[in-house]
Protein backbone atom coordinates (compact mmCIF):
# COMPACT_ATOMS: atom_id res chain seq x y z
CA UNK A 1 0.00 0.00 0.00
CA UNK A 2 2.87 2.42 1.46
CA UNK A 3 4.65 1.35 -1.91
CA UNK A 4 1.74 2.31 -4.13
CA UNK A 5 1.30 5.89 -2.40
CA UNK A 6 5.04 6.47 -2.82
CA UNK A 7 4.99 5.70 -6.58
CA UNK A 8 2.24 8.07 -7.19
CA UNK A 9 4.18 10.52 -5.26
CA UNK A 10 7.03 9.98 -7.30
CA UNK A 11 5.13 9.90 -11.31
CA UNK A 12 3.36 13.41 -10.19
CA UNK A 13 6.44 14.77 -9.28
CA UNK A 14 8.11 13.68 -12.51
CA UNK A 15 4.79 15.26 -13.94
CA UNK A 16 5.42 18.51 -12.22
CA UNK A 17 8.79 18.59 -12.93
CA UNK A 18 8.31 17.57 -16.89
CA UNK A 19 5.91 20.55 -17.13
CA UNK A 20 7.84 22.74 -15.13
CA UNK A 21 10.68 22.13 -18.12
CA UNK A 22 8.83 22.29 -20.77
CA UNK A 23 7.26 26.14 -19.75
CA UNK A 24 10.90 27.19 -19.12
CA UNK A 25 11.55 25.53 -23.23
CA UNK A 26 8.88 27.49 -24.89
CA UNK A 27 9.51 30.47 -22.84
CA UNK A 28 13.09 30.32 -24.31
CA UNK A 29 11.53 29.25 -27.74
CA UNK A 30 13.17 26.55 -27.96
CA UNK A 31 11.65 22.84 -29.72
CA UNK A 32 12.66 20.31 -27.62
CA UNK A 33 12.75 16.38 -27.39
CA UNK A 34 11.46 15.99 -23.46
CA UNK A 35 14.55 14.53 -21.52
CA UNK A 36 12.94 11.56 -19.82
CA UNK A 37 11.25 10.73 -22.67
CA UNK A 38 14.07 9.99 -25.23
CA UNK A 39 17.33 11.36 -24.00
CA UNK A 40 17.87 9.77 -20.33
CA UNK A 41 15.44 6.89 -20.58
CA UNK A 42 17.88 4.55 -22.20
CA UNK A 43 20.33 4.57 -19.76
CA UNK A 44 18.27 3.00 -17.40
CA UNK A 45 15.53 1.25 -19.82
CA UNK A 46 17.80 -1.75 -20.63
CA UNK A 47 15.28 -4.18 -22.47
CA UNK A 48 14.79 -7.36 -20.15
CA UNK A 49 13.98 -10.69 -21.58
CA UNK A 50 10.74 -10.54 -23.87
CA UNK A 51 9.28 -7.36 -22.32
CA UNK A 52 7.96 -5.18 -25.25
CA UNK A 53 9.42 -1.64 -25.58
CA UNK A 54 6.24 0.92 -26.05
CA UNK A 55 6.38 3.96 -27.43
CA UNK A 56 7.02 7.23 -25.26
CA UNK A 57 4.86 9.43 -27.48
CA UNK A 58 2.37 8.75 -29.71
CA UNK A 59 3.85 8.63 -33.37
CA UNK A 60 2.91 11.55 -35.15
CA UNK A 61 1.24 9.84 -38.15
CA UNK A 62 -1.44 7.50 -39.49
CA UNK A 63 0.31 5.40 -41.50
CA UNK A 64 2.87 3.85 -39.12
CA UNK A 65 2.89 0.56 -39.39
CA UNK A 66 1.46 -1.71 -36.41
CA UNK A 67 3.80 -3.03 -34.02
CA UNK A 68 3.93 -6.84 -34.90
CA UNK A 69 2.70 -8.65 -32.47
CA UNK A 70 1.98 -12.17 -33.53
CA UNK A 71 5.66 -13.36 -33.50
CA UNK A 72 6.86 -15.50 -30.88
CA UNK A 73 9.39 -15.01 -29.19
CA UNK A 74 8.44 -11.71 -29.03
CA UNK A 75 11.96 -9.42 -30.37
CA UNK A 76 14.10 -7.62 -28.14
CA UNK A 77 16.04 -4.96 -29.01
CA UNK A 78 16.12 -1.35 -30.96
CA UNK A 79 12.89 -0.49 -33.14
CA UNK A 80 14.62 0.12 -36.36
CA UNK A 81 12.50 2.91 -38.04
CA UNK A 82 13.16 2.19 -41.96
CA UNK A 83 12.49 5.48 -43.91
CA UNK A 84 12.00 4.97 -47.40
CA UNK A 85 13.04 8.91 -48.62
CA UNK A 86 11.02 11.57 -50.16
CA UNK A 87 7.44 10.32 -51.65
CA UNK A 88 4.25 12.10 -52.99
CA UNK A 89 5.30 15.03 -55.02
CA UNK A 90 8.71 14.77 -54.20
CA UNK A 91 10.67 12.11 -56.36
CA UNK A 92 13.44 12.78 -55.65
CA UNK A 93 16.17 11.35 -58.00
CA UNK A 94 14.63 10.52 -61.36
CA UNK A 95 16.53 8.04 -63.63
CA UNK A 96 15.22 5.61 -67.24
CA UNK A 97 12.15 4.65 -67.89
CA UNK A 98 10.29 6.99 -65.19
CA UNK A 99 11.90 5.39 -62.35
CA UNK A 100 11.36 7.65 -59.16
CA UNK A 101 14.00 7.27 -56.33
CA UNK A 102 10.40 7.48 -54.00
CA UNK A 103 9.19 4.45 -55.60
CA UNK A 104 12.20 2.30 -55.43
CA UNK A 105 13.18 3.46 -52.24
CA UNK A 106 9.68 2.13 -50.57
CA UNK A 107 10.38 -0.91 -52.78
CA UNK A 108 13.47 -1.57 -51.53
CA UNK A 109 12.52 -0.93 -47.47
CA UNK A 110 9.07 -3.17 -47.80
CA UNK A 111 11.78 -5.88 -48.46
CA UNK A 112 14.42 -5.24 -46.12
CA UNK A 113 11.30 -4.71 -43.70
CA UNK A 114 9.80 -7.87 -44.16
CA UNK A 115 13.57 -9.58 -44.15
CA UNK A 116 14.37 -8.10 -40.42
CA UNK A 117 11.12 -9.26 -39.13
CA UNK A 118 11.48 -12.33 -40.39
CA UNK A 119 14.66 -12.28 -37.97
CA UNK A 120 13.29 -10.88 -34.87
CA UNK A 121 13.81 -7.28 -35.66
CA UNK A 122 10.88 -4.80 -34.75
CA UNK A 123 10.45 -2.40 -37.83
CA UNK A 124 8.76 0.55 -38.33
CA UNK A 125 8.30 2.39 -41.88
CA UNK A 126 8.13 6.18 -41.88
CA UNK A 127 5.99 5.56 -44.67
CA UNK A 128 4.41 2.82 -46.88
CA UNK A 129 2.84 4.60 -49.76
CA UNK A 130 3.03 7.51 -51.55
CA UNK A 131 2.51 10.10 -48.85
CA UNK A 132 5.67 12.68 -48.12
CA UNK A 133 5.82 13.15 -44.18
CA UNK A 134 7.42 16.30 -43.17
CA UNK A 135 11.37 15.52 -41.91
CA UNK A 136 10.72 16.18 -38.50
CA UNK A 137 7.49 13.90 -38.45
CA UNK A 138 9.84 11.21 -39.70
CA UNK A 139 12.48 12.46 -37.02
CA UNK A 140 9.28 12.26 -34.63
CA UNK A 141 8.77 8.81 -35.23
CA UNK A 142 12.09 7.56 -34.40
CA UNK A 143 12.14 10.00 -31.05
CA UNK A 144 9.11 8.31 -30.01
CA UNK A 145 10.86 5.27 -28.92
CA UNK A 146 13.05 5.48 -26.06
CA UNK A 147 15.67 2.78 -28.41
CA UNK A 148 14.95 3.15 -31.80
CA UNK A 149 18.10 3.31 -34.86
CA UNK A 150 17.32 5.57 -38.02
CA UNK A 151 17.77 4.34 -41.11
CA UNK A 152 17.08 6.37 -44.31
CA UNK A 153 17.28 5.05 -47.67
CA UNK A 154 18.14 6.62 -50.74
CA UNK A 155 18.91 6.13 -54.38
CA UNK A 156 21.72 8.67 -55.90
CA UNK A 157 21.68 10.50 -59.38
CA UNK A 158 25.01 9.72 -59.79
CA UNK A 159 27.60 7.29 -58.89
CA UNK A 160 29.09 4.16 -60.36
CA UNK A 161 25.75 1.74 -60.47
CA UNK A 162 25.76 -0.99 -57.77
CA UNK A 163 27.90 0.67 -55.26
CA UNK A 164 26.20 1.74 -51.96
CA UNK A 165 27.58 4.41 -49.63
CA UNK A 166 26.47 5.36 -45.55
CA UNK A 167 26.28 8.81 -44.41
CA UNK A 168 25.99 9.69 -40.96
CA UNK A 169 25.24 13.33 -40.12
CA UNK A 170 28.19 16.07 -39.60
CA UNK A 171 27.74 18.31 -37.30
CA UNK A 172 30.61 21.16 -36.52
CA UNK A 173 31.50 21.61 -33.12
CA UNK A 174 29.63 25.12 -31.47
CA UNK A 175 29.91 28.21 -33.13
CA UNK A 176 32.26 30.09 -31.28
CA UNK A 177 31.31 33.78 -31.88
CA UNK A 178 34.41 36.22 -32.09
CA UNK A 179 34.83 38.32 -28.65
CA UNK A 180 33.31 41.47 -30.42
CA UNK A 181 30.12 39.59 -31.17
CA UNK A 182 29.93 37.33 -28.23
CA UNK A 183 27.36 39.84 -26.43
CA UNK A 184 25.18 39.72 -28.86
CA UNK A 185 24.69 36.08 -29.75
CA UNK A 186 24.28 35.62 -25.98
CA UNK A 187 21.73 37.68 -25.75
CA UNK A 188 19.92 36.36 -29.29
CA UNK A 189 20.75 32.83 -28.41
CA UNK A 190 20.03 31.41 -24.67
CA UNK A 191 21.46 28.31 -24.16
CA UNK A 192 19.58 25.29 -24.06
CA UNK A 193 18.20 24.18 -20.33
CA UNK A 194 20.55 21.39 -19.08
CA UNK A 195 18.85 17.97 -20.29
CA UNK A 196 16.70 18.65 -23.14
CA UNK A 197 17.70 18.91 -26.36
CA UNK A 198 16.97 21.27 -29.24
CA UNK A 199 15.05 19.89 -31.84
CA UNK A 200 17.11 21.03 -34.48
CA UNK A 201 19.83 19.54 -33.39
CA UNK A 202 18.41 16.11 -31.46
CA UNK A 203 21.29 14.48 -33.58
CA UNK A 204 24.17 16.28 -32.07
CA UNK A 205 24.23 13.86 -29.06
CA UNK A 206 24.35 10.82 -30.89
CA UNK A 207 27.00 11.55 -33.33
CA UNK A 208 29.41 8.78 -32.26
CA UNK A 209 27.23 5.99 -32.33
CA UNK A 210 25.69 7.05 -35.49
CA UNK A 211 29.17 7.27 -36.85
CA UNK A 212 30.43 3.99 -35.33
CA UNK A 213 27.02 1.92 -37.04
CA UNK A 214 27.54 4.08 -40.39
CA UNK A 215 31.31 2.28 -40.12
CA UNK A 216 29.29 -1.09 -39.20
CA UNK A 217 27.16 -0.94 -42.21
CA UNK A 218 29.50 -0.03 -44.46
CA UNK A 219 32.06 -2.58 -43.33
CA UNK A 220 28.73 -5.17 -44.27
CA UNK A 221 28.19 -3.34 -47.71
CA UNK A 222 31.28 -3.00 -49.12
CA UNK A 223 31.90 -7.03 -48.78
CA UNK A 224 28.50 -7.48 -51.14
CA UNK A 225 28.43 -3.83 -53.42
CA UNK A 226 32.34 -3.98 -54.49
CA UNK A 227 33.76 -0.40 -56.05
CA UNK A 228 31.74 0.79 -52.42
CA UNK A 229 33.92 2.99 -50.06
CA UNK A 230 35.32 1.07 -47.51
CA UNK A 231 34.38 3.76 -44.63
CA UNK A 232 31.38 5.74 -44.14
CA UNK A 233 31.23 9.70 -45.55
CA UNK A 234 29.84 12.31 -42.94
CA UNK A 235 27.37 14.71 -44.34
CA UNK A 236 24.82 17.22 -43.71
CA UNK A 237 22.07 15.04 -44.85
CA UNK A 238 18.39 16.72 -43.86
CA UNK A 239 17.18 13.72 -42.98
CA UNK A 240 19.11 12.90 -39.36
CA UNK A 241 19.26 15.89 -38.25
CA UNK A 242 16.55 15.97 -35.79
CA UNK A 243 16.27 12.01 -35.30
CA UNK A 244 17.54 11.55 -31.14
CA UNK A 245 19.08 8.52 -31.86
CA UNK A 246 21.61 6.17 -33.37
CA UNK A 247 20.27 7.55 -37.50
CA UNK A 248 22.51 6.52 -40.76
CA UNK A 249 21.26 7.28 -44.21
CA UNK A 250 21.76 4.47 -47.54
CA UNK A 251 22.30 5.41 -50.44
CA UNK A 252 22.60 3.26 -53.87
CA UNK A 253 24.37 4.27 -56.64
CA UNK A 254 22.41 4.96 -58.87
CA UNK A 255 19.00 5.88 -60.97
CA UNK A 256 20.54 6.04 -63.82
CA UNK A 257 21.91 2.74 -64.02
CA UNK A 258 20.17 0.63 -67.19
CA UNK A 259 17.50 -1.19 -64.99
CA UNK A 260 17.35 0.30 -61.91
CA UNK A 261 14.18 -1.25 -60.67
CA UNK A 262 16.22 -5.02 -61.22
CA UNK A 263 18.99 -2.91 -59.04
CA UNK A 264 16.70 -1.85 -56.55
CA UNK A 265 15.29 -5.41 -55.92
CA UNK A 266 18.74 -7.43 -55.92
CA UNK A 267 19.94 -4.94 -53.32
CA UNK A 268 17.32 -5.89 -50.64
CA UNK A 269 18.33 -9.03 -49.20
CA UNK A 270 22.32 -7.99 -48.96
CA UNK A 271 20.93 -4.77 -47.32
CA UNK A 272 18.91 -6.14 -44.78
CA UNK A 273 21.76 -8.82 -44.57
CA UNK A 274 24.68 -6.15 -43.88
CA UNK A 275 21.51 -4.12 -41.68
CA UNK A 276 20.75 -6.86 -39.76
CA UNK A 277 24.40 -7.87 -39.04
CA UNK A 278 25.82 -4.33 -38.15
CA UNK A 279 22.58 -4.22 -35.99
CA UNK A 280 23.65 -6.92 -34.16
CA UNK A 281 27.27 -5.77 -33.84
CA UNK A 282 26.12 -2.35 -32.73
CA UNK A 283 24.29 -3.69 -29.64
CA UNK A 284 26.91 -6.08 -28.93
CA UNK A 285 28.94 -2.81 -27.76
CA UNK A 286 26.28 -0.99 -26.26
CA UNK A 287 24.63 -3.21 -23.75
CA UNK A 288 22.73 0.22 -22.33
CA UNK A 289 20.70 0.64 -25.25
CA UNK A 290 21.20 1.77 -28.90
CA UNK A 291 21.28 5.78 -27.61
CA UNK A 292 24.45 4.67 -25.48
CA UNK B 1 44.76 8.08 -122.63
CA UNK B 2 43.80 12.08 -123.87
CA UNK B 3 45.17 15.00 -122.88
CA UNK B 4 41.74 16.13 -121.87
CA UNK B 5 41.41 13.11 -119.64
CA UNK B 6 44.71 13.58 -117.84
CA UNK B 7 43.78 17.31 -116.93
CA UNK B 8 40.49 15.94 -115.68
CA UNK B 9 42.32 13.16 -113.52
CA UNK B 10 45.06 15.86 -111.84
CA UNK B 11 41.49 18.52 -111.47
CA UNK B 12 40.00 15.01 -109.37
CA UNK B 13 43.03 14.94 -107.64
CA UNK B 14 43.47 18.47 -106.67
CA UNK B 15 39.94 18.32 -105.18
CA UNK B 16 40.40 15.18 -103.36
CA UNK B 17 43.39 16.74 -101.57
CA UNK B 18 41.89 19.96 -100.83
CA UNK B 19 38.41 18.26 -99.45
CA UNK B 20 40.85 15.92 -97.36
CA UNK B 21 42.49 18.81 -95.76
CA UNK B 22 39.41 21.14 -95.42
CA UNK B 23 37.33 17.76 -93.91
CA UNK B 24 40.11 17.49 -91.29
CA UNK B 25 39.81 21.09 -89.99
CA UNK B 26 36.38 21.30 -90.49
CA UNK B 27 36.11 17.99 -87.68
CA UNK B 28 38.77 20.24 -85.91
CA UNK B 29 36.39 22.86 -86.06
CA UNK B 30 33.23 20.65 -85.01
CA UNK B 31 35.28 19.21 -82.00
CA UNK B 32 36.04 22.80 -80.79
CA UNK B 33 32.58 23.58 -81.00
CA UNK B 34 30.77 21.24 -79.42
CA UNK B 35 33.11 21.44 -76.40
CA UNK B 36 32.40 24.80 -76.11
CA UNK B 37 28.68 24.62 -76.49
CA UNK B 38 26.95 27.43 -74.26
CA UNK B 39 23.97 27.36 -72.78
CA UNK B 40 21.75 30.39 -72.90
CA UNK B 41 22.24 30.70 -69.52
CA UNK B 42 25.91 30.56 -69.88
CA UNK B 43 25.55 33.54 -72.66
CA UNK B 44 23.61 35.89 -70.58
CA UNK B 45 26.22 34.83 -67.96
CA UNK B 46 28.98 36.19 -70.12
CA UNK B 47 27.24 38.94 -71.31
CA UNK B 48 26.17 40.22 -67.61
CA UNK B 49 28.52 39.14 -65.38
CA UNK B 50 32.23 38.81 -66.84
CA UNK B 51 34.88 37.70 -64.83
CA UNK B 52 35.44 39.55 -62.07
CA UNK B 53 38.61 41.96 -62.63
CA UNK B 54 39.78 44.67 -59.53
CA UNK B 55 43.03 46.87 -59.66
CA UNK B 56 44.59 45.04 -56.92
CA UNK B 57 44.52 41.24 -58.98
CA UNK B 58 47.60 39.84 -58.75
CA UNK B 59 48.38 36.30 -60.58
CA UNK B 60 48.12 33.54 -57.52
CA UNK B 61 48.27 29.79 -57.50
CA UNK B 62 44.75 28.90 -56.01
CA UNK B 63 43.11 25.49 -55.20
CA UNK B 64 40.13 25.01 -56.63
CA UNK B 65 38.09 21.62 -55.52
CA UNK B 66 36.25 19.97 -58.51
CA UNK B 67 35.18 16.19 -58.50
CA UNK B 68 38.39 14.31 -57.41
CA UNK B 69 37.23 10.64 -57.70
CA UNK B 70 33.38 9.39 -56.83
CA UNK B 71 33.28 10.56 -53.32
CA UNK B 72 34.28 13.37 -53.15
CA UNK B 73 36.64 16.88 -54.13
CA UNK B 74 39.97 17.29 -54.72
CA UNK B 75 41.94 20.40 -55.20
CA UNK B 76 43.54 21.37 -58.35
CA UNK B 77 46.31 24.29 -58.46
CA UNK B 78 45.01 26.81 -61.05
CA UNK B 79 46.73 30.20 -61.34
CA UNK B 80 44.32 32.83 -61.37
CA UNK B 81 44.21 36.46 -61.05
CA UNK B 82 43.10 37.26 -57.45
CA UNK B 83 41.53 40.63 -56.03
CA UNK B 84 43.15 41.76 -52.30
CA UNK B 85 40.15 42.19 -51.35
CA UNK B 86 37.88 39.01 -49.49
CA UNK B 87 34.49 39.67 -51.29
CA UNK B 88 35.81 39.71 -54.67
CA UNK B 89 38.36 37.73 -54.37
CA UNK B 90 35.70 34.80 -53.29
CA UNK B 91 33.71 35.73 -56.75
CA UNK B 92 36.46 35.52 -58.61
CA UNK B 93 37.63 31.72 -57.01
CA UNK B 94 33.82 30.74 -57.36
CA UNK B 95 33.61 32.04 -60.73
CA UNK B 96 36.35 29.75 -61.91
CA UNK B 97 34.77 27.04 -59.69
CA UNK B 98 31.39 26.97 -61.86
CA UNK B 99 32.70 28.28 -64.88
CA UNK B 100 36.33 26.13 -66.01
CA UNK B 101 36.70 23.02 -64.38
CA UNK B 102 38.99 20.96 -66.14
CA UNK B 103 37.05 17.78 -67.50
CA UNK B 104 33.12 17.36 -67.84
CA UNK B 105 33.26 14.81 -65.36
CA UNK B 106 34.74 17.18 -62.57
CA UNK B 107 31.97 19.66 -62.82
CA UNK B 108 30.20 19.63 -59.20
CA UNK B 109 28.32 23.13 -59.86
CA UNK B 110 25.84 23.02 -62.77
CA UNK B 111 27.27 25.08 -65.17
CA UNK B 112 24.23 27.40 -65.38
CA UNK B 113 24.81 28.38 -61.95
CA UNK B 114 24.86 31.90 -61.23
CA UNK B 115 26.61 33.60 -58.10
CA UNK B 116 23.83 36.60 -57.56
CA UNK B 117 25.40 37.80 -54.57
CA UNK B 118 28.23 37.46 -51.85
CA UNK B 119 28.63 39.15 -48.79
CA UNK B 120 31.10 38.97 -45.73
CA UNK B 121 29.89 39.55 -42.27
CA UNK B 122 32.14 41.28 -39.88
CA UNK B 123 32.64 37.71 -37.52
CA UNK B 124 33.85 36.01 -40.50
CA UNK B 125 30.48 34.77 -42.08
CA UNK B 126 30.61 34.30 -45.92
CA UNK B 127 27.02 34.42 -47.61
CA UNK B 128 26.92 33.37 -50.89
CA UNK B 129 23.93 33.48 -53.00
CA UNK B 130 23.42 31.31 -55.94
CA UNK B 131 20.66 31.22 -58.61
CA UNK B 132 17.70 28.67 -58.92
CA UNK B 133 20.33 26.81 -61.08
CA UNK B 134 22.04 25.08 -58.11
CA UNK B 135 19.09 23.90 -56.83
CA UNK B 136 17.07 22.43 -59.89
CA UNK B 137 20.09 21.30 -61.63
CA UNK B 138 22.41 19.81 -59.36
CA UNK B 139 21.23 16.19 -59.41
CA UNK B 140 19.20 15.26 -56.72
CA UNK B 141 21.35 12.74 -54.50
CA UNK B 142 23.50 12.52 -51.01
CA UNK B 143 26.68 12.03 -53.37
CA UNK B 144 26.62 14.94 -55.99
CA UNK B 145 25.09 17.45 -53.18
CA UNK B 146 27.47 16.90 -51.10
CA UNK B 147 30.02 17.51 -53.59
CA UNK B 148 28.22 20.38 -54.05
CA UNK B 149 29.03 22.12 -51.12
CA UNK B 150 32.09 20.81 -50.62
CA UNK B 151 34.01 22.57 -53.77
CA UNK B 152 31.87 25.71 -52.25
CA UNK B 153 33.39 25.42 -49.00
CA UNK B 154 36.73 24.38 -49.45
CA UNK B 155 37.78 26.42 -52.21
CA UNK B 156 36.22 29.33 -50.05
CA UNK B 157 38.46 28.17 -47.07
CA UNK B 158 41.93 27.35 -48.89
CA UNK B 159 42.48 30.37 -50.67
CA UNK B 160 39.78 33.27 -48.38
CA UNK B 161 41.61 33.80 -45.45
CA UNK B 162 39.54 35.20 -42.77
CA UNK B 163 36.33 33.40 -43.68
CA UNK B 164 35.23 31.12 -40.87
CA UNK B 165 32.04 29.57 -41.80
CA UNK B 166 29.49 29.61 -44.90
CA UNK B 167 25.93 29.94 -45.73
CA UNK B 168 24.28 29.24 -49.08
CA UNK B 169 21.24 31.02 -49.87
CA UNK B 170 19.11 30.01 -53.40
CA UNK B 171 18.09 33.14 -55.16
CA UNK B 172 18.26 35.28 -52.26
CA UNK B 173 16.47 32.31 -49.84
CA UNK B 174 17.08 29.78 -47.00
CA UNK B 175 16.25 26.34 -48.73
CA UNK B 176 15.78 23.61 -46.27
CA UNK B 177 18.07 21.25 -48.72
CA UNK B 178 19.84 21.78 -51.67
CA UNK B 179 18.24 19.03 -53.89
CA UNK B 180 16.27 17.19 -51.47
CA UNK B 181 19.11 15.78 -49.22
CA UNK B 182 22.12 18.34 -47.74
CA UNK B 183 20.50 20.81 -45.40
CA UNK B 184 21.50 24.30 -46.07
CA UNK B 185 19.59 25.48 -42.89
CA UNK B 186 23.00 25.76 -41.10
CA UNK B 187 25.91 26.99 -41.49
CA UNK B 188 29.03 25.25 -43.49
CA UNK B 189 32.59 25.73 -41.08
CA UNK B 190 35.67 26.81 -43.47
CA UNK B 191 39.27 26.58 -42.85
CA UNK B 192 39.34 23.01 -41.41
CA UNK B 193 41.79 21.42 -43.64
CA UNK B 194 41.59 17.98 -44.63
CA UNK B 195 37.89 17.95 -43.32
CA UNK B 196 34.92 17.91 -45.41
CA UNK B 197 32.65 21.17 -44.99
CA UNK B 198 30.86 20.85 -41.67
CA UNK B 199 27.47 22.66 -40.95
CA UNK B 200 27.10 24.56 -37.88
CA UNK B 201 23.90 25.30 -36.27
CA UNK B 202 20.99 26.16 -37.85
CA UNK B 203 19.57 29.47 -37.48
CA UNK B 204 16.65 31.41 -39.02
CA UNK B 205 18.71 32.87 -41.97
CA UNK B 206 17.96 36.20 -43.41
CA UNK B 207 16.60 36.42 -46.96
CA UNK B 208 18.14 38.60 -49.52
CA UNK B 209 17.70 39.38 -52.90
CA UNK B 210 19.58 40.87 -55.33
CA UNK B 211 19.82 44.50 -54.77
CA UNK B 212 18.78 44.34 -51.41
CA UNK B 213 20.83 45.28 -48.68
CA UNK B 214 23.08 42.47 -47.68
CA UNK B 215 21.96 39.77 -44.68
CA UNK B 216 22.47 39.90 -41.63
CA UNK B 217 23.49 36.17 -39.52
CA UNK B 218 21.73 35.92 -36.44
CA UNK B 219 25.64 36.02 -34.18
CA UNK B 220 26.57 39.03 -36.13
CA UNK B 221 26.52 42.70 -35.26
CA UNK B 222 24.09 43.85 -37.29
CA UNK B 223 26.14 47.01 -38.32
CA UNK B 224 27.31 46.73 -41.86
CA UNK B 225 30.89 46.55 -42.40
CA UNK B 226 33.15 47.71 -44.97
CA UNK B 227 33.52 44.45 -46.73
CA UNK B 228 29.53 43.80 -47.07
CA UNK B 229 29.37 44.87 -51.29
CA UNK B 230 26.74 44.15 -53.20
CA UNK B 231 27.80 43.36 -56.43
CA UNK B 232 24.59 44.34 -58.63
Amino acid sequence: MRTAIARRCISAILFVVRNILGVVALAFGISVVAPFAVAQAPAQQEPQGNQQQTPQAAPPLAQQTPLPSNQAPAPAGPVIVLNPAHGGTDTGARGQNAAMEKDLVLQMARGVKAELERQGFRVVMTRNDDSNPSYDDRAAMANAYSDAIFVSLHIASTGTAGTIRVYYDQLSTPYAPSNETAGTRAKAVPPAAAGLNSWNEAQRAYLNSSHRLADLIQIMLVQKFSGSPLTPLGAAVRDLRSVAGPAVAIELSSVSAPDPVALANSTVAPLEEAIAGAITSFRAGTPGGAKQ
Amino acid sequence: MTRNWKIFIAILAAGVLIGLIGLRSLHRRMARLAQTEVTDEQARREVLAPPVSTPTDVPVKASIFWAGGPDGVAPVQIELPLSADPVQRSRQLLHALIADPPTPDQRTIPADTDLLGFYILPDGTAVADFSDALSTETPSGILSERMAVDSIARTLGSSVPGLRRLKILIHGQEEETLAGHIDLTGFFDLNQPGQQAVPSAPASAPSASPGAPPPKAPAANPVPSAQQTNPH
